[in-house]
This record gives C-alpha cells, structure tokens and sequence, in this order.
C-alpha cells in the first residue's frame, strides 16, 4: 500500500480537484483505492455526493482507526472508497499533540487500512500544523500543485524549506505545475525556471479548465462526466506518470 | 472496501424497478438477456461436485453451485463446437477441474433457460448511489413465461441501512426469501432431477426377509438402472453407459447363480440364458472400448518411436467400434431385445407365482451368511494351490470366486454388520485389484497376439505390438508376486477366524425355518 498526498501550504491551487481526479484515475487503473477527505470544507466529500462523516470519538490512534473505518463511504466508482471529511478534524492538532510519537502517529492509524486497499490518498487542508507534519511523516509522496505564479513558487520554496529544517526527505515532495495557461508570458517563464531548482517536479501539467470548475455542479470527479476533455487526460496522465515510477508505484 | 452481499429476493409479479419508483430514485439500465444451455453428465459429476457447467454464444462457463444458482465463476473456454468429454477442453485448468467431475461420461445438454439480468443504481437525495439492484428474471428455453423474478440489493459500503430500508419495502409488497434457485426450478420444470447414480442401491433387505423376495429385489433394481442406461447406449454418449448395463446383467446372473434354489431350476437356467445372451451381445464393443480408452496408457508404455507403430492398430478399433456400435444399437432396437427384456421383467415381478423352490422362503441372512463363508473356504482351497508356477487360468479361477464372493458382500451388504467386515472387504479389494491387474495384462497380450494374427500387419506394427506384449508380459509377472502377498493375507488364520465369527451359521438356522409358500 502506499500512502499519498495532495498538499500545499497555499489554498486554491488544485489540491481537491487533483484528489478527487486522481482517486478516480487510479481506481480507473486497477488500484483500490480510499480518498480520506482530511480538509475541514469537505470539498472532496462534497464532488462524491457524501454527507460529512459521523462523529466519532477520538481518543487515541486505536478509536481512531476505527472510527475512520465505521465511515469509509464506497463511491459510486466500484474500487473507489472515500472517508469523508468531519468539522471534527479541526481538533486533530490537539488530540495529536496529546499523544506519545505524536509526529507519527497517523501512519500507525493508516497502516489498520493496509489490507483492503492499494493506495490511500489524502486531501489535505492547506496549512502548516502537526496534522501537516503526521502527514509529512505518514505519506510516501506528497504532490504538491503549484500554479506557475510568483506566490506559488514562494510557497513551495516555504514547504522545501521546513522540509530541510525538519530533516524530512525532500524527495518526497513532488510538484506538479496545476492550473497552467500556456497564454500567460508569467506562467510559461516560470514552467521554464522552477523545474530546474527542483528535481522531482512532475512533467505533466494540469491545464487550467472550465470543466475542473464544473465539478461542483456535476458532483463527481472529472473524467466521469467529461472523459476527453484536456484537464482530465492530463489527470489520467498525471496518474500514468506516477504509476510509472517505480518508487510511487503503488 | 469490502464485498456486500445480501440475500435474493423472490418478487411477486408486478414488482419490478418501476414499481420502486413511487417511493425510491431508482436508475433503471439496459436489460441483459442470454439463453444458457446447462451440461452434465448422466451422473450429474458437475451437479454434485457442488458446480454448474453451462454454455451461452460459444463459451463455456463453469462455475460454482450456490442452493441452485450460479455462484463464482471458475473458468470459461471458448469453443467452436460441442464438448462431450473432459479431454475435448482445451485449457488446463478447465481439464483439471472437469477430469474429477466428469471421469468417463459425457456432457449433454441438461436444460436451456433464459437468464435477463440488469443491474439499476438506487440513489439517495443528493443523488449519491447507495445500492445496487440485481434483477434477474428466468424462463424456461426461449420462452417468455416468468419462472423466476428475483432481486439482490447490494448495498454501497456504509449505505447497509438504505438496504435494510429498501428490503423491509419488498418485504411489504410480497417478496420472500429465495427458497428454490433457478436452476432448481429450470430442472423441476423439465423434469430433470439430479439423483445419486450408484450400481450398489440399497434393497431395504432384512436378515428375515424370504430369500426370493430379497433376490428379487435386487434382481429388479438391477434390471431397473440396466433399463436406464440403454437411451445412452443408444446415442453413445459415452462408454460408461454399456459398461454400466453390462454389470447390471452380470450382477443378475451372478445373484440368481450364488444364492441358489431361491426360484425355480429351470426359470433359473433360463433367466441364466437370456442374460447370458443379451451380455453377449455387447462382449466385442466393450472389448473396444477397453482397448480404445487404453490407448493412451499403451502408447505411455512404449518408447516414443514405436508408438505411431500402433495407430493403425488403434484405427481399426476405432473403425471396427464404429460398426459395432451400429450392431448393438440395432440389437437394442430390435422387437427380440424388447421381449427378453420383458420376459426377465415377468419373471422377477412380485406378481409372478413361482411355486415354491427348496430355499425360497429361507430367510435370506441366514442363506447368505452361508453363501458367503462357504465362498470364502473354497477361495481358501484354491488360494493354497495359487504359487509363482500357477497357471493364468488357475489365477483367473481364484479372481473370479474372490469377484463372486464380493458380489455375495455387496448385494447383501445392508446385512452384513460393517464395522467387523470392514478390514475384511478391505483385504479382499486388495487381492481383487492385484488380480484384476494380473487378468487384464493377461487378456490384452492374448488380445494383441489375436490382432496380429488376424492382421498380419507390416513390420513396424509387428514391431510395436512385441514391444507392448513383452511389456504387458513384464508387468504380469511383477503382479504374480504382488498376488501371493495379497492371497497370503487374505487367506491366514486370522482373516480365516474373523469370517467364521462373522459368517459362519449353524446348519440349524437354514433347516428348522418352516417352509412357506411364497411369492417374490
């Protein structure tokens, strides 16, 4: 099983889009797959049509295991799963903090999921807390789209940057140039330069689209409604890219 | 992720997806209809291996039997024309599953159905899937006619409450728990039951029964599964069903022939005759399906440039079989074939009123107990004469006392306390296969030697018939040592002590038993 991510410390660079779009690529792959909606806004539970999860108790890694598990939604995608998200995980910092190997914690958590699925994949809420720093430790990848602007780039030398200081391997970290418009002089400059400072950045690129906007009105992911359009080949793309690696390979 | 799985549901007529539709958001898909054609053999091998083996637009699927539905599939193969025999398959792991299943028979066609499934999303009210709905609707053949209308809700992971609600619903409108599945009722409309096949059926004999009525009834049942394997023989389906009849007949004779004076001497001598008669009628093709199913194992036993020597021998069996088939067929047809049949029929009915005969009315236990032990003590006398210069007929003389004693224990097996003769039979079995194996390396280098003879074929024949001849030869004599070994255990003091504790019967119990007057 491996455990990916979708992160980025900035908000509305196409982190739920690419969960969501990726799940659905992945399952479409042959993967099970679980998406666990970890963003408080619930946009990733809200695409699949599935109400916020239950509450449940949270007292340690234990309840919290099965607590997940009592959520776990299937989707209208056979091989795809989702948990969706809970206004709860607001407190997740506290309760993590309460806990022994308090860093770590939620890869213990993940691991209950090993058997039954290929891959988990995680929407992430957009900041840097210590549910950021368990994801950090729990995942095996985190993409992290990036829109080819000044502020993004800032905020993906921000990310590299703790990564270094928190002596967390930065090859885990794999950028991928998110809503691109070729049209724009900005964006086509900065796909030239930022790849060359950062090695592991992905070559496929997810074009900027109307029909990623239109999820929300179709509730479900991209390729299920708009199969040929450019954004959705580019995730089905995206998603080829990673399943061809051997180190992302799940 | 988990599988959900939840029972069937047998709708009444009327409750369809578009009877949901008041109450529920049901997504109503395209209708999938496929007519299968279900296969098994005349012992229903794939029936009570727990499976179901069935064809639909030139593919085979096999597949596992869950309470007469089809469960998971195994493997499937696709073919151009029909399959009659496990060998016929081409894929492996199709082979390996059907060879237990099949052994021998052949496939025929059991029943045809119509099977239309589809598959609607039932969703909640923002749209989200939460259950599946399975329809299946089943006719028999082509027909239209509703046999089976069920439904299986299958609820989304985490949606089981939405099933429960949806189940409580056709609860209400008359469903039910699936009782009968569809092949169940595909075979009870056709009239086609699965039935245990066995050429050892229970009797209902007890030790007090009137020995002509418990010859009788074994006479009967025998006559009753000979009758049932004649359509096969008749459309030759497989060797199984001529080989099946021949025991049938054989066993008769034997019954009549070991328990003697139940009937009458002279209906005896002639119920002997027929029986004999008809059997010989079949000697020559059995003969050929020995050979012909033995082909493989013959080749085996010779090195790989001899064996095109003997295809032209095999081709001539093949070809002479093909005749003899039509021979027997037409035999079997005849009006003389219907009589004797009817006249064997007449004399073992209960109706019939044979006048009494010197052991009709004994009770059959007793008689047999003592048909048994004195068999065994003659098998013991020969068996002392049995040494490694022996002759292959006296070796043949002991194989078939020890096959007579073993029809004795098998008729009246329902007598016979199991638990002291268990070891007993076992001993006996043992002593059969090795004499069995001894007989038939016997009889084939005579049956090769007569080919020849016949043939004169060219000398790469020749050549091949010698290898296999000193071969069989070979394997022969490596039996007779076996055979001692079996025939020394079979025959020792403690084996001999066992059978007269369980067999032996004071004189007393056949003499003081008053004569009746009797019908069978």
């Amino acid at each position: 099983m491996k455990i990916i991510s979708s992160y980025s410390i900035k908000g509305g660079v196409g982190k739920t889009a690419l969960s969501v779009n990726l799940a659905y690529a992945l399952r479409e792959a042959g993967r099970r797959t679980l998406l666990l909606d970890l963003d408080p806004q619930g946009a990733a539970s809200f695409y699949f049509r599935l109400e916020s999860a239950k509450k449940f108790k949270m007292r340690d890694a234990n309840s919290m295991a099965e607590g997940l598990r009592k959520n776990i939604r299937e989707s209208d995608f056979p091989g795809l799963d989702v948990i969706p998200s809970n206004l709860e995980y607001r407190r997740l910092d506290i309760l993590l903090d309460g806990m022994t190997k308090r860093r770590k914690q939620l890869r213990s958590i993940l691991e209950e999921f090993k058997p039954d699925y290929d891959v988990i994949l995680m929407d992430c809420p957009p900041n840097i807390t210590l549910l950021s720093e368990n994801v950090f430790r729990a995942s095996d990848v985190i993409l992290v789209p990036v829109i080819p602007t000044v502020l993004s780039r800032r905020t993906l030398e921000q990310l590299t940057g703790f990564f270094t200081d928190e002596e967390l391997p930065g090859d885990m970290l794999r950028p991928f140039f998110s809503m691109a418009q070729k049209r724009s002089k900005m964006h086509r400059e900065i796909m030239a330069d930022l790849p060359t400072a950062h090695p592991g950045f992905l070559k496929t690129v997810i074009p900027f689209s109307a029909d990623v906007e239109k999820m929300g009105l179709h509730r479900m992911p991209l390729p299920a409604y708009s199969p040929t359009c450019a954004a959705a080949v580019a995730y089905r793309a995206l998603c080829a890219e990673i399943l061809s690696q051997p180190s992302l390979r799940p | 992720m988990q599988n959900m799985t939840s029972e069937r549901l047998i709708l009444p007529v009327g409750v369809g997806a578009e009877f949901l539709l008041d109450e529920w958001s049901c997504e109503i898909r395209q209708q999938e209809s496929r007519l299968l054609t279900f296969w098994d053999t005349f012992e229903w091998g794939v029936w009570f291996s727990g499976h179901l083996l069935y064809s639909c637009e030139g593919v085979y699927h096999l597949c596992t039997r869950e309470e007469g539905w089809p469960g998971i599939e195994l493997c499937e193969e696709k073919s151009v024309g029909r399959r009659r025999f496990w060998n016929e398959f081409a894929t492996p792991e199709m082979r390996a599953k059907l060879e237990g299943m099949l052994g021998l028979r052949g496939l025929a066609p059991v029943v045809e159905g119509t099977f239309r499934r589809r598959q609607d999303d039932l969703r909640n009210g923002v749209g989200k899937i939460v259950c599946r709905l399975e329809w299946l609707i089943v006719s028999l053949g082509k027909q239209q006619e509703e046999l089976l209308h069920s439904c299986r809700v299958i609820p989304l992971l985490g949606y089981e409450a939405e099933a429960d609600r949806l189940e409580a619903y056709l609860f209400q409108a008359g469903a039910k728990i699936s009782g009968e599945g569809p092949l169940e009722l595909l075979l009870r409309q056709s009239d086609r039951i699965p039935r245990e096949y066995t050429l050892r059926p229970p009797f209902g004999l007890k030790s007090e029964t009137p020995a002509r009525e418990a010859v009788g009834r074994v006479v009967r049942s025998m006559l009753e599964i000979a009758t049932g394997t004649v359509p096969g023989i008749l459309s030759d389906l497989d060797t199984e069903f001529l080989h099946d009849y021949r025991i049938c007949l054989r066993k008769i004779r034997s019954v009549l022939t070991l328990v003697k004076e139940v009937y009458p001497a002279e209906e005896t001598l002639r119920m002997r005759q027929i029986l004999g008669d008809l059997a010989r009628q079949t000697n020559r093709l059995r003969d050929l399906d020995v050979y012909l199913l033995a082909r493989d194992e013959y080749l085996e036993l010779l090195p790989p440039g001899l064996r095109p020597a003997l295809d032209e021998m095999f081709d001539d069996f093949s070809a002479e079989r093909g005749i003899e088939v039509r021979r027997v067929i037409s035999k079997l047809r005849a009006h003389s074939w219907s009589r004797l049949m009817g006249e064997i029929e007449e004399c073992f009915s209960p109706k019939n009123p044979h006048p009494p005969s010197p052991a009709s009315a004994l009770p059959v236990g007793p008689l047999v107990f003592r048909c048994i032990y004195k068999r065994y003590r003659k098998i013991r006398v020969i068996a002392t004469e049995i040494g490694v210069e022996s002759s292959d007929d006296a070796v043949h003389q002991l194989r078939i006392q020890c096959k007579k004693l073993r029809y004795l224990m098998e008729f009246f097996a329902e007598l016979i306390p199991r638990e002291e003769v268990t070891a007993l039979q076992k001993l006996l079995r043992r002593l059969q296969s090795r004499l069995g194996e001894f007989n038939d390396a016997s009889v084939q280098q005579q049956s090769l030697l007569n080919y020849w003879e016949e043939k004169k074929s060219g000398s790469d024949v020749a050549l091949g018939l010698g290898g296999l001849v000193s071969i069989l030869y070979h394997r022969q004599q490596q039996v007779r040592s076996l055979i001692l070994q079996a025939v020394k255990e079979f025959c020792d003091d403690a084996t001999a002590a066992s059978f007269k504790k369980v067999f032996k019967q004071p004189l007393s119990v056949l003499t003081t038993t008053p004569p009746r007057s009797s019908q069978s």
